[in-house]
């Protein structure tokens, strides 16, 4: 076989092994059961802890391969290893990290390690490495009841909050009843069992409360020009509701036809919305978002920024000039102004006649208003010093804006009522509403 | 890539080294083990949660086992979770001291409280010991006939779990039977769930040798059970939807009454919170317009189809999180790239925001290059435009590089030639370099632009630019547009002068292209420098660049007008420059939507199969590196299959060829051998039509003088060969292949043409060997990467161990196979061979 073996480069010669290799893998192709195990990592690539799903065990050096990759590749939210597949999401420094060796929706995987990273969130009370870490127990519990044999299973906040105790309510527990044979098993597989998936048998309360709240984000870019490019609202109705027995609740807008692509929690009944345009559910037990949607082209921006930057021989004069442009009827509150100095920028003198200039040493500069005063024109200004050899800036900041309007919706949306099939005793019904900057970015 | 190291482990520094706290623990727990006292429970949860702990930060605490589970007699469902956490992680290593919870967790499974219950079947089948299995039937058992759905759920989960771990024990206990009644009948939308789940995924794997599995897996996709899921769909959870969704997918439509009951079903799903549920609802909806069959009726159908679906993506964009936009994107752009029009007004979507990941803004930019047309194209290139002075460098690369295709791909490009010449004008050095190479080629499309152009690149200084690319992009503007840059002799000779210091190989191929057109045109200005420049090139150490010059020099010496018409002939436009992925693997990528393959824009074979992978790319790495022996065997241990070849086809050598050399002197040996290697490989890749044929030619001559027959080439026509059985399980020792290889002599060369499907299907080579493994033709080795490929097959006869041994060469380019055939029993290597055509002749068709 001179010549087989004379391109022996080019050649695989398929060994028995590889051929029950083969097999193996066919195998693997109709498992069902994906994500294979969860790593928290912290922000320094320690591993928080580990939760294997499958029989199938990873190593936690995976880990390390994972943390050892430059950022341009680390930073993917999907990453092929050498030996499995990654999932991640970063939330607060802490790195979430899901492994898997077939093939399998990629968004499954993220819209999963998403929803661990709000319930542990809504848990502990924030996410930070020792948070996890003094707590960890509860995160094992929650993992056990989220995802079984790698898949997902319940990730309803309101059914967990049933079956696992919050930190806080153990402890509260613990020192008042010790010993206490068990402090949560009587109430907990009522979610699983109830025909309404999201809504526990049969909650009692003394005072019956519902809140709605809208809360809206505003993203705009405003080009070089001045133009404003684009403003779109992004908006939520949140609730909170404490209410007896199984709630049938109808909300109804006076304005619904500015609404666009609206995504409704499970409970919401698609048939009235299509025909009437009114959002008939029985809602979950305690807080959840009801609906998103967002409100496109919109005319005006409730603020202006005017910045302007005139660079000449190593140094540029900056002047940025922010203002009401429509006035919503309301207070402008926590009005912030940052951006980042481009790299070519030595130093910078900046200074205001109306609220603080911070610069950090990453050469990202904050300037915090707050409200605008009605006698002056909050005015930025100073001199970037270039580094030398530059005689002119080439690179332009980008301004982002930042703010917050409490009591109106700026998508004009409007609660028209909230009404109960049955109303129950001691009824009590709350509506407000806010608007915030979400991405407001000015380009100079 | 090397695989990570298994023993770079995460210690902290300030870890303890466990040794002396885990005995202490160990005491600890011992004492508490008995004990009935008040308050006991809380010392234990605090011990428990120390030894979780250690076990978390990676200390081993197997050794505490046995006291944990003496410990967790108890009625405190935190401690028992804990004990659970614990038995989970450490059963699997010690399975004799599984032993001992066994008992416990059997007991807790009869708990009166259902959550203990659940948990204590969910732990028990978590441990995966495969001896003790036996004690899971029972629990399992009553723990599908709970009255309580929370402990159903757990058990019908566990039965895939005990299926993984022992099949045969799952299907005698008749699980499956159990199952499927509970799906079709439990009232608890979960258990239903979880029984697909799990029936999916043990009938599929029982498919392959139980027919009654294969006829129950195809039950699952029948009309009514399709419906059933569908029908109550709003019931299960979001990750149950998509199970059932993914169900969906497979399912094939009846009529297109049907195709539109289930669209209308699941219209609402769209409108879902979970992106996870949209995108598997896009999936059913895509598939269904696919399977129509009237195809008027269907381009309507996905018209409409893409415009329902559009807006609910688009949203989740804008809404979710970074890492979900990015995997919405990442599907986004195959619908982009299939139907720009219909997202041509939507382009305001994929504007970058700030604040984004640049792995978002990457994809955005490549969303609006997608959509750019007649309508939208100036605000397209304006809002990129901004990019370009961005602080992300990248991102500012990127936006060029997007106008860049906007331009090519556009008729009218009049504005977008003066924003890139603005670009020129920034002054910053990769903003010039990335639009140089823009420039050139717009002006390789779109000569009729040169005038405004050039005008603009001659006033570009070279020293200011340093990136090779875009050094030659400018060299060749330079030899190109000589006649119309003034001082392009000059620029040029002044680049030749510094040769020395320029040391990017493409650079100086250009400079010597650019100096022979110049020289063309302005012969007197340009002499001396292309002297300098010749001389300069035949000195060089690079190959390719001593190669031009030598090349040019003896053109020039031959005729300097052959020279003219070699180098310079008269301009021609490119028309459409080469699109890197061809339709067919956006097309495979398309049938695999919502998987992995989206973001990786590669059909999953490419990325998935990665040990069959392996040695294609194994054989790349080498044909580049060859040149140097030393090289190619330092990359080769980079490779595990490595070892497997090498074994395999230096022991032969070794003993056969090479017995003086002892078999440790092998790196010594691999050097003659490997240059050797070598040579015939550039003579393969030489190979192609011509020198194949002329091996056909040679090698039918052996086959004439075996068989002393006449000098036809052509197969002999023997009477109708006996139809030949072959074993479809034969087998053979790789080793005892090269033996007969080299034993036998060829008894048959052929030459087939392959149908143009086949060749299509070749660009996955594993699919030929499994092809020809369903005609019970045995691949043995494969290589080669497009146009050649190269298989070695196998086969037997049905009733006796008489072996036939294939060679096969497939030219895809040119569309034709060429076996030869050495066989033990040559008389009946003609009938091997038709059976060897058909089954390549078969091979693509559906």
């Amino acid at each position: 076989m001179e010549e087989a073996s004379g391109r022996r480069s080019k050649l695989t010669i398929r060994s028995e092994r590889e051929r029950e290799r083969e097999r193996e893998r066919e195998r693997e192709q109709y498992r069902s059961s994906m994500l294979q195990c969860i790593f928290l990592l912290s922000d320094s690539g320690e591993v928080i802890l580990e939760k294997q799903l499958t029989g199938h065990r990873v190593d936690r050096s995976i880990c390390a391969w994972f943390w050892d990759q430059a950022d341009s590749l680390k930073s993917l939210p999907v990453i092929a290893s050498p030996t499995h597949y990654l999932f991640q999401i970063v939330r607060d420094g802490i790195t979430f990290l899901a492994c898997t060796q077939v093939e399998m929706p990629p968004l499954m995987a993220i819209e999963f390690l998403c929803r661990v990273a709000d319930v542990l969130s809504d848990y502990l009370g924030g996410l930070n490495e020792d948070l996890v870490k003094d707590n960890f127990i509860i995160v094992y519990e929650l993992l056990d009841e989220m995802i079984d044999n790698g898949f997902p299973l319940t990730t309803e906040p309101n059914i967990l909050r049933e079956m696992i105790a919050p930190p806080n309510l153990v402890s509260k527990m613990l020192s008042v009843v010790t010993g206490n044979a068990s402090n949560v098993s009587d109430t907990l597989p009522s979610g699983t069992g109830s025909c309404v998936p999201w809504r526990p048998t049969d909650p009692k309360y003394s005072s019956n409360e519902v809140y709605v709240d809208l809360v809206e984000e505003m993203d705009a870019i405003v080009n070089r020009d001045g133009e404003l490019v684009k403003c779109e609202i992004y908006g939520q109705v949140q609730m909170s509701s404490q209410l007896t027995g199984f709630p049938d609740l109808t909300l109804s807008f006076a304005n619904p036809s500015v609404l666009e692509d609206m995504r409704f929690h499970p409970c919401v009944r698609f048939r009235p919305w299509e025909s009437h345009q009114v959002l008939s559910f029985v809602p979950p037990d305690g807080q959840f978002k009801l609906m998103s949607y967002r409100v496109k082209k919109l005319k005006n921006t409730p603020l202006y920024v005017k910045p302007q930057i005139t660079s000449d021989s190593g140094a540029c004069r900056v002047s940025v000039l922010v203002g009401i442009r429509s006035d919503p009827g309301k207070t402008i509150e926590s009005i912030t102004l940052s951006f980042q100095l481009p790299h070519c920028v030595s130093s910078a003198d900046l200074s205001s006649n109306h609220g603080t200039v911070t610069i950090l040493s990453n050469k990202t500069c904050t300037w915090t208003i707050g409200r605008i005063p009605s006698d002056k024109t909050p005015c930025l200004s100073g001199t970037l010093a270039l580094e030398t050899g530059l005689e002119r800036l080439h690179v332009y900041p980008t301004f982002k804006v930042g703010f917050k309007i409490m009591g109106i919706a700026l998508s004009g949306l409007r609660i028209e009522k909230l009404d109960l099939k049955t109303i129950p005793p001691r009824l009590y019904k709350g509506f407000r509403a806010q608007t915030r900057a979400g991405e407001f970015d000015v380009r100079l | 890539m090397p695989p990570p190291a298994a023993s770079s482990r995460y210690p902290s520094p300030s870890q303890p080294s466990g040794k002396s706290e885990v005995t202490d623990l160990k005491s600890q727990l011992r004492q508490l083990a008995g004990s009935r006292a008040p308050g006991v429970d809380d010392s234990k949860r605090d011990l428990f949660k120390k030894v979780i702990s250690y076990m978390t930060i990676g200390i081993d605490v197997s050794s505490v086992f046995g006291e944990m589970v003496m410990c967790s007699a108890t009625s405190d469902i935190v401690l028992k979770k804990m004990c659970y956490l614990y038995v989970g992680n450490y059963a699997k290593g010690n399975p004799d001291l599984s032993l001992l919870t066994i008992n416990f967790l059997q007991r807790d499974c009869k708990d009166e409280d259902p959550m203990i219950r659940g948990l204590a079947l969910r732990s028990l089948c978590s441990l995966r010991v495969p001896n003790l299995v036996e004690y899971l039937l029972g629990p399992l058992g009553s723990g599908l006939k709970d009255n309580n759905s929370y402990v159903r759920t757990i058990a019908v989960t566990g039965v895939l779990k005990l299926y993984h771990i022992s099949a045969s024990t799952c299907i005698d206990a008749e699980f499956p039977a159990t199952l499927k009644s509970l799906m079709l009948h439990d009232s608890d939308a979960q258990v239903v769930a979880n029984c697909l789940a799990a029936l999916q995924e043990i009938w599929s794997l029982e498919a392959s040798h139980s027919e009654e599995a294969c006829r129950e897996k195809e039950s699952l996709l029948s009309k009514p059970l399709i419906y059933y899921f569908l029908n109550r769909i709003k019931e299960f959870n979001e990750w149950a939807q998509c199970l059932i969704l993914e169900l969906a997918v497979k399912y094939v439509p009846s009529d297109s009454n049907d195709i539109f009951d289930i669209m209308n079903l699941l219209e609402d799903r769209l409108q879902h919170a979970n992106g996870a549920v949209v995108l598997a609802t896009v999936k059913v909806f895509l598939q269904l317009t696919l399977s129509m069959t009237d195809v008027h009726q269907q381009v309507c159908a996905i018209v409409s189809v893409y415009e329902r679906i559009k807006s609910p993506l688009l949203t989740l964009v804008s809404s979710g999180s970074p890492e979900q936009s990015y995997a919405i994107l990442s599907h986004l752009h195959l619908l982009v790239v299939r139907a720009p029009f219909i997202f041509a007004s939507d382009y305001k979507h994929f504007y970058c925001q700030y604040n984004e990941p640049s792995y978002v803004k990457k994809l955005k930019l490549e969303m609006l290059t997608a959509i750019a047309n007649e309508s939208n194209t100036y605000e397209i290139v304006t809002e990129l435009c901004e990019y370009a002075a961005n602080v992300d460098i990248e991102i500012a690369r990127e936006s060029i590089r997007a106008v860049g295709k906007i331009a090519l791909q556009q008729y009218d490009v009049n504005a977008i030639v003066d924003r890139l010449l603005q670009f020129l004008e920034m002054e910053k050095d990769y903003v010039t370099a990335e639009t140089l190479v823009l420039v050139k080629d717009l002006l390789r499309k779109h000569p009729q632009w040169s005038h405004d152009c050039i005008s603009v690149v001659g006033g570009i200084s070279s020293k200011n630019i340093q990136e090779p690319k875009a050094k030659a992009a400018l060299i060749w503007m330079l030899g190109e547009y000589a006649q119309d840059m003034s001082d392009a002799p000059y620029i040029l000779e002044n680049l030749i002068e510094n040769w020395e210091e320029e040391h990017s190989a493409e650079v100086r191929l250009h400079l010597l292209t650019a100096a022979m057109k110049c020289f063309f045109k302005r012969a007197p200005e340009t002499q001396k420098a292309l002297g300098i420049a010749l001389a300069a090139g035949i000195a060089d150490f690079h190959q390719d660049v001593h190669d031009r010059a030598l090349f040019y020099y003896r053109v020039l010496q031959y005729d300097v007008h052959v020279a003219e018409s070699v180098v310079s002939p008269p301009q021609q436009a490119v028309s459409a420059f080469a699109d890197t992925q061809s339709s067919e693997i956006k097309d495979r990528i398309f049938d695999e939507f919502n998987s992995l393959s989206v973001i990786y824009q590669k059909p999953s074979y490419m990325f998935t199969d990665k040990e069959h992978r392996g040695p294609f790319e194994f054989s790349e790495e080498l044909g580049s590196t060859s040149i140097t022996p030393e090289v190619s065997s330092d990359i080769v241990p980079a490779q595990q299959f490595e070892a497997n070849d090498k074994d395999l086809l230096l022991s032969t050598d070794e003993k056969d060829d090479n017995k003086g050399l002892s078999s440790n002197n092998c790196s010594a040996y691999t050097a003659p051998y490997e240059s050797s290697n070598i040579s015939s490989q550039m003579q393969e890749l030489a190979i192609s039509g011509p020198a194949a044929s002329a091996t056909t030619t040679q090698s039918s001559f052996d086959f004439d003088d075996l068989l002393g027959l006449g000098l036809s080439a052509a197969p002999a026509p023997t009477p109708s060969p006996p139809l030949l059985k072959l074993n479809p399980r034969a087998s053979l020792d790789p080793r005892a292949f090269q033996q007969k290889w080299r034993q036998l002599p060829i008894s048959l060369t052929q030459e087939y043409s392959v149908n143009p499907q086949g060749i299509a299907a070749l660009t996955v080579p594993q699919s030929l060997i499994k092809h020809m493994q369903s005609h019970s033709i045995h691949c043995i080795a494969s290589g080669g990467q497009s146009p050649n490929f190269k298989f070695f097959f196998f086969a037997q006869k049905e009733a006796e161990p008489s072996d036939y041994l294939t060679e096969c060469i497939i030219n895809s380019s040119s569309a034709k196979a060429q076996i030869k055939v050495k066989a033990d029993d040559q008389s009946t290597s003609q009938a091997f061979a038709t059976v060897f055509e058909t089954a390549l002749s078969k091979f693509g068709m559906p």
